[in-house]
């Protein structure tokens, strides 16, 4: 049974905004435990396309960064990786960087180094295996700069994803923390851009989401399992950040989830969807993001149990 | 925002694994030498513009004449419209104080957005150097670089790491021609780039003897590995090889009071201190140069270099910077050298010593050897600044100065250059003044985008005062007796002379 802290969006007051959500969030969940002195911690946030503009305010990752800050005494690294190598803007690094900038991401605003994970040309990452018994992908490459530090926050946005039902913390700590090379090989014959008109069969994205599973495997060998989590279950959008379009939210703001286990954050986040979204939408593309958690249970990612301790 | 086209990629036709994995890393079609390469000046003497340091008016600004320079010397050229740019400066070590101010930069940087081109600041990511290195990883570099004012708000566009977080992101090339090196390797962010200009600043070296543009082609267009190999690490047996470093019987062991220093210099522990003695593992050495660094460094000279090694990492740092200039079609790199705070060593060291010639000015050109040759005259015929380490090595104008400074003759590095094709020794000066008529007075006075200041200052006020005039509020002023003796007498009294 894994333990999921919620923090949710209700009762907002000059004392307990959502600065205020925030930092209770890390409290509750001791989520600075585990970090010492000098300890180099990359925060993996979500930097979006031009054109999505439900994206996270700076102001969502500041206290994460700066809660860091105190407990390491080290300016952490903020980075997301360049997106998929197809015809958008955020192929090129000096175009990724020229964007975020125009959306309010810097170092000044998320108060630690933002970088590109996988360098200029998002090629630059380790191989690290991905350690499951008949692993199709044998290992995956993790970009630098999260792969070279000691420890990872995952800070996700949580919206709808065409291609692996939610993104959530399994995706933005798998699939998105590879280099360009990787997430190339992981698609093999998908395209991420369904709205031009090529969906996949559904067979297709059931191997792509074992896949994507499988990298979460990679990624968490490469930090030794010293991961922390935290679902911003806020501007919830039909398409995830990497669309160069959105549509408005489809749920109202729900708060901040934190936890240690990957599976159970995925699972607290889909059941409270569940309970404010008709079915309808919960399954968009064809995807039934619960068999996706079942994988990720199966191949001993984390658990689908979990409690869930509510604060307002 | 930019736009770009890009065509779509065919997903699916993409059923297998690409190449580009681990066993085909680099094997390919990663090498970026461009067909259209070639030197820039084919016949008779390279032409080099210059402008003399000081200003007295408006047009006579530094900054103006550098903008003036990018025109003069056809730069712009370089710069086609689209054309991703890479303006290549080197970031400089935290705590040096000799770097050059982000105007210069700025000032570039405008003029290529003006022909159409996006650019962006780059840098490589250095070896560690020495104990306290804070260029070799990207975080403390870009740390640096933010205090010396180097940002994406002061340049106005990307600033960033050219060889990725850690260094490794990189295409390497091959330099057939090389005298030394036969391949190199040059961060992604330059060598993806359509057309680069140069920004060098002009002073000593204390491997290479003078850094300018060269310099910023030979290593800081490198990646970390590109960086071992310029270093010689390819070259042969530590025991008979001159690339490695040189364990001396003047090392006192533990009584040195930098030991412990000196053992915390190596990032892979190839060597360890002992009672009386510096004990080497060359098989974990790879040429960084942070053991030698570091005792030099601390006045020490237990760990040196062989005899002979400078001359040849500068001939390699020739070949190096060939690999650079390999990834760009012909006439596509411009340069900017300028030789201001001309100290005695590079902007890689965390501290600056006084300069060893007054400022110079600036110099620009297409031909990298002529702007090299250029400004290594120009600073050997400037006079001496007096307290300066080549005024206490008695040097006077005319003579080599950074051979007297640092050791070898930096035109070593020219011969070698000239040798494989990197541009001309011969250069025409041209000598640039700008002329001083309003319409070159307003040319870069009045700005475009950022502040929309396209009225003179004064005549926009007209605007701002019809509107509210804060003067008119307190006219007249209240008067007080005219006081004549305060006119003709009573300020003498603060003057002391």
């Amino acid at each position: 049974m894994s333990e999921v802290i919620w923090v949710d969006s209700e009762k907002m007051y000059f004392d307990n905004s959502v600065r205020h959500k925030l930092q209770k969030l890390m409290d509750s969940s001791r989520a600075d435990s585990d970090l010492i002195k000098g300890m180099r911690v990359a925060l993996k946030i979500n930097t979006a396309e031009e054109g999505y503009d439900y994206g996270l305010r700076p102001g969502f990752f500041r206290p994460v960064s700066e809660r860091v800050l105190a407990a390491t005494n080290t300016r952490p690294v903020i980075c997301d990786g360049i997106k998929l190598a197809d015809y958008w803007k955020q192929i090129r690094g000096t175009n990724y960087l020229k964007l975020a900038g125009a959306q309010g991401y810097s170092n000044e605003t998320l108060g630690g180094h933002f970088v590109i994970n996988g360098g200029f040309s998002g090629d630059e990452g380790d191989l690290f295996p991905c350690k499951l018994k008949d692993s199709e992908l044998g290992g995956v490459e993790v970009g630098t700069a999260v792969c070279r530090s000691d420890a990872l926050w995952v800070l996700t946005h949580v919206t709808f994803h065409p291609l692996f039902g939610i993104h959530g913390a399994l995706f933005n700590a798998g699939f998105d923390c590879l280099v360009d090379r990787a997430k190339t090989r992981l698609l093999k014959s998908i395209n991420p851009y369904i709205f031009n008109g090529h969906k996949p069969p559904f067979s297709d994205l059931r191997a792509f989401q074992c896949r994507a599973l499988e990298s979460f495997l990679g990624v968490q060998a490469s930090m030794e399992s010293k991961m922390f989590f935290i679902n911003y279950l806020w501007d919830m959008t039909p398409q995830p950040e990497y669309y160069p379009y959105s549509e408005t939210p489809v749920i109202e703001n729900m708060g901040f989830l934190a936890s240690r286990d990957p599976v159970a954050i995925d699972k607290a986040t889909v059941d409270l969807i569940g309970k404010k979204c008709p079915s309808e939408v919960l399954v968009s593309s064809g995807i039934n993001f619960i068999d996706v958690l079942q994988d990720a249970e199966r191949m001993g990612i984390g658990n689908l149990d979990y409690t869930l301790s509510r604060l307002s | 925002m930019v736009e770009h086209k890009y065509d779509p990629t065919k997903w699916h036709e993409m059923q297998g694994p690409i190449d580009g994995g681990r066993d085909t890393y680099q094997s390919k079609s990663w090498n970026p030498t461009k067909k259209k390469w070639g030197t820039f000046t084919q016949d008779g003497p390279a032409p080099v513009w210059f402008s003399e340091a000081n200003a007295t008016n408006w047009t006579e600004s530094m900054i103006c004449k550098t903008k003036d320079l990018f025109y003069e010397a056809k730069i712009n050229e370089c710069v086609e419209k689209g054309d991703e740019v890479a303006i290549k400066i080197h970031y400089g070590e935290y705590n040096r104080t000799a770097v050059l101010r982000p105007e210069y930069i700025a000032a570039i940087v405008e003029e290529v957005k003006a022909c159409g081109g996006h650019p962006y600041v780059v840098n490589d990511t250095t070896l560690s150097y020495h104990t306290y290195n804070s260029m070799a990883i990207s975080q403390y570099q870009m740390e640096g670089a933010i205090r010396h004012g180097y940002t994406d708000a002061t340049f106005g566009c990307p600033v960033l790491i050219a060889d990725g977080y850690s260094g490794e992101d990189d295409y390497r090339v091959d330099i057939p021609e090389g005298l030394i090196l036969k391949e190199t390797y040059i961060g992604r962010a330059i060598a993806e780039a359509d057309a680069m200009i140069v920004i060098g600043h002009a002073r000593g070296h204390s491997i290479t003897m003078y850094g300018g543009v060269l310099k910023q082609l030979g290593i800081g267009c490198q990646s970390k590995r590109g960086k071992y190999i310029t270093h010689l690490a390819h070259w042969g047996d530590p025991h008979d090889a001159i690339g490695w470093p040189k364990f001396t019987d003047k090392c006192p062991g533990k009584a040195c009071k930098f030991h412990k220093m000196c053992d915390d210099s190596c990032p892979r522990n190839a060597h360890h201190v002992e009672e009386h003695r510096k004990v080497w593992y060359p098989e974990r050495c790879r040429l960084c140069y942070s053991c030698q660094v570091t005792c030099l460094f601390s006045g020490m000279t237990g760990i040196g270099f062989e005899e002979n090694y400078f001359p040849n990492a500068m001939i390699a740092h020739a070949d190096a910077a060939l690999g650079a200039l390999k990834c760009f079609d012909r006439g596509k790199v411009g340069y900017f050298n300028c030789a201001i705070d001309i100290v005695p060593e590079c902007d890689c060291f965390p501290w600056a010593g006084l300069a060893v010639a007054p400022d110079v000015g600036i110099f620009a050109g297409k031909d990298l050897i002529a702007i090299e040759m250029a400004t290594l005259d120009a600073i050997d015929n400037a006079p001496v600044s007096p307290g300066s380490v080549a005024d206490e090595k008695g040097c006077k104008p005319g003579e080599d100065r950074f051979k007297l400074v640092n050791g070898f003759s930096p035109r070593i590095t020219m011969n070698a250059g000239e040798k494989i094709g990197l541009g001309s020794k011969e250069y025409k000066l041209n000598t640039y003044e700008p002329p001083m008529t309003p319409e070159h007075i307003a040319k870069w006075q009045i700005r475009h985008g950022g502040v929309d200041n396209q009225k003179p200052t004064t005549v926009r006020l007209r605007d701002v005062f019809h509107k509210h005039d804060l003067a008119t509020e307190v006219m007249p002023f209240g008067r007080t007796e005219y006081n004549k003796d305060w006119v003709w007498n009573e300020w003498k009294k603060y003057d002391p002379t």
